[in-house]
């Protein structure tokens, strides 16, 4: 990890909402995105939420993670927060951008951070777990090496030129709690920004999700016995079989199956 | 019961009649019962019922659409013939329009959730006599099932790299010459990714994890799952997994696309390099998550043997409940319904027995190899390839093995 990736972090903070009772949170990969900033101990971290003022009292639980001030970019309901976080962001100019890798609430399109990293002219990864020195050194000043989540619990190394704006996988490192009194102790900065109403959200109509039928594979084609065994057993009985081989002969069929699935070289 | 013996009727009367012997002063009745004409159009239920089951147990499944006079396997084979026609292949020549389906393809492979999108696009495409254009790495042969129209290939060496930005460009560069309708992206982890960049680029609004799409409103979740969000459809989407039906009994071209410039464009810097992926240390991964199980039951005594041969096949650890109950795994390593319900590749099973609440947490596992003592266990009919040996016996002698190989 370079020097210089890491003096001037921002991170982007979002409202969440608790996904049984509804309510107001703080969101899960924000946090972590926040923890993440935290543990790289930058010289300058600026938080910043963009949004209506009414909504602050939610984000006191990111304060409480330990730190002392946070932005919030004041803005009407309904608005569109890219250009005022665009237009904040070039100000701060920041080497690393954080944030979660979808809001909880609104449209949670994952949008954001490619909209701010086009706007920015950033390099931007999904799904980052760790942000440091990997384990191979030859990285020059101007990269930024990391590690991203790949599904199946794979990981994958990478290394960025220049600004970057990372968005956090839920394996990331878990975020400290939240503690009361620094999270009343800590300041919320109104800023007052300009946006315009985002009018495809406004064309959308809305209603409250109903849970679908799950997909079912049918098989089509074949006798009625055939589909009747395809949509209720699981397969079975059409294994190879050995009885009683020696250890030897046992373990070298398996070593064999292994092989062909792929799981040995 | 003779099934196909049609049953008598008895009439007593005629049975009566049969037996009556007229000849001499006054008619006799003889003895013994004498065969009675059978009645031709009597319909007999039962044997009816039994020519139709097909499965007996556990419960009775019956296949009314047999043919019950000639109950047997002759009927049964002559419907699967003539129902087996060879698919018409679809051609669409003068497409109205186009819409893309920009494909993971991961390993080569077309997987489920690629066939979805196909599926989602030729929704769209058939509302106005549109043709399906396939964007992936690989030939489009496999895809000619799955209902693409045309193929556009990606250089094969994007298949194993991780190319978000060049895929975006490709992409974005199909946008201006094709100028197609809708695009449509898997909402997978890369998928989304590259779907996200086209339109940050193109500055569209992406309409992401479609669940149910028609020619004019899609819809999507939002608000952390509780909306149903609607809009006609967009023209970049995303399309969330096992929400559309893969096609089947279908056949188009899946013809190579014409095209005047190259979908390789090399001009883009890349700001992201030097990808390469981590060995990941399989026992810290979960195991709904993990590829490869090695799983435990009652029949393994020997743990140390367990332990070396989880190290030596790089295969996460795991346990029946009865190991968990023990102590011998932490009850995290559970696989089974009150344990993790795993979607592994491959699950090997040494001394499991397979109750059903265990085979209940492996339905979703591809290949499972078994090693049990006994014949008659339910894991060595689930399993793929069963040995019937002492797990004790044969880890030893595997973990040997591997090592010779790899010595090799």
């Amino acid at each position: 990890m370079t020097e210089a990736a890491t003096t001037n972090v921002a991170v982007l903070l979002s409202i969440g909402r608790h996904p049984v009772s509804g309510r107001t949170r703080r969101a899960a990969t924000d946090a972590q995105a926040l923890e993440m900033a935290l543990a790289l101990r930058p010289k300058r971290l600026t938080a910043i939420h963009a949004g209506p003022a009414a909504d602050a009292d939610a984000l006191r639980a990111y304060l409480g993670m330990g730190l002392e001030r946070l932005t919030i970019l004041v803005l009407p309901e309904g608005a569109d927060p890219v250009e005022p976080l665009i237009g904040h962001l070039r100000r701060l100019a920041p080497s690393l951008v954080l944030t979660g890798r979808q809001a909880e609430d609104g449209e949670g399109s994952g949008m954001l951070p490619y909209l701010i990293a086009r706007g920015l002219d950033a390099a931007i990864v999904p799904d980052v777990v760790r942000i440091g020195p990997s384990d191979a050194p030859a990285s020059t000043a101007s990269m930024t090496d990391l590690v991203q989540a790949l599904p199946r619990g794979q990981r994958r190394a990478l290394a960025v030129t220049g600004r970057l704006i990372a968005t956090v996988h839920p394996s990331a490192p878990p975020a400290r709690a939240s503690a009361f009194g620094p999270a009343r102790r800590g300041v919320i900065e109104p800023v007052a920004a300009q946006a315009t109403a985002d009018l495809f959200l406004s064309e959308c109509e809305h209603r409250p999700w109903r849970p679908k039928p799950k997909l079912m594979r049918v098989k089509r084609g074949g006798s009625a016995l055939d589909r009747l065994k395809a949509a209720t057993e699981s397969k079975s009985g059409k294994g190879q079989l050995l009885v009683n081989p020696t250890a030897e002969a046992g373990a070298l069929a398996i070593y064999d199956s292994l092989v062909e699935q792929g799981m040995l070289p | 019961m003779t099934t196909t013996q049609i049953r008598r009727r008895v009439d007593p009367r005629a049975e009566r009649a049969a037996r009556t012997v007229l000849t001499g002063q006054r008619p006799r009745l003889l003895r013994q019962p004498v065969a009675a004409a059978a009645n031709e159009r009597r319909r007999d239920p039962r044997a009816l019922r039994a020519a139709a089951l097909v499965q007996s147990q556990p419960r009775p499944r019956y296949d009314w659409t047999r043919d019950a006079a000639s109950a047997g396997t002759a009927a049964a084979v002559g419907i699967a013939v003539a129902a087996m026609p060879a698919i018409p292949l679809r051609v669409i020549a003068e497409p109205a329009y186009l819409v893309l389906a920009i494909l993971d393809r991961p390993g080569g492979e077309v997987g489920e959730h690629d066939r979805q999108v196909i599926a989602a696009a030729r929704l769209l495409a058939d509302a106005g006599g549109g043709a399906v254009v396939t964007v992936c790495t690989g030939s489009g042969e496999a895809l000619a099932e799955a209902g693409s129209d045309r193929h556009v290939a990606l250089p094969d060496g994007w298949a194993d790299d991780y190319v978000p930005e060049r895929r975006a460009a490709a992409a974005s560069a199909l946008m201006t010459a094709l100028s197609p309708r809708h695009i449509l992206f898997p909402d997978s982890p890369d998928g989304a990714d590259v779907a996200r960049r086209v339109a940050a680029a193109a500055g569209e609004r992406l309409f992401t994890g479609v669940q149910s799409l028609g020619p004019d409103r899609a819809t999507r979740q939002s608000a952390g799952g509780s909306l149903e969000t609607g809009h006609r459809p967009t023209r970049l989407m995303t399309v969330a997994a096992d929400a559309f039906a893969p096609l089947d009994g279908v056949r188009h071209e899946a013809r190579p696309l014409d095209l005047e410039t190259s979908v390789a464009v090399n001009e883009v810097l890349p700001r992201l390099g030097g990808a390469r992926r981590l060995a990941v240390d399989p026992d810290a991964l979960s195991l709904s998550e993990t590829d490869f199980i090695l799983s435990a039951g009652n029949g393994v005594t020997d743990w140390p043997s367990f332990a070396d041969l989880g190290g030596a096949l790089g295969a996460t650890r795991a346990g029946s409940r009865v190991v968990c109950d023990a102590g011998h795994l932490p009850r995290e390593r559970q696989v089974g319904a009150s344990g993790t319900v795993v979607g592994a590749r491959c699950y090997l099973a040494f001394g499991i027995a397979g109750a059903p609440q265990h085979l209940q947490g492996i339905t979703g596992v591809r290949h499972v190899i078994a090693v049990n003592t006994d014949l008659h266990a339910e894991m060595i009919k689930r399993a793929d390839l069963s040995i019937v040996a002492d797990a004790q016996a044969v880890m030893p002698a595997l973990i040997r093995l591997i090592r010779e190989r790899r010595h090799d």
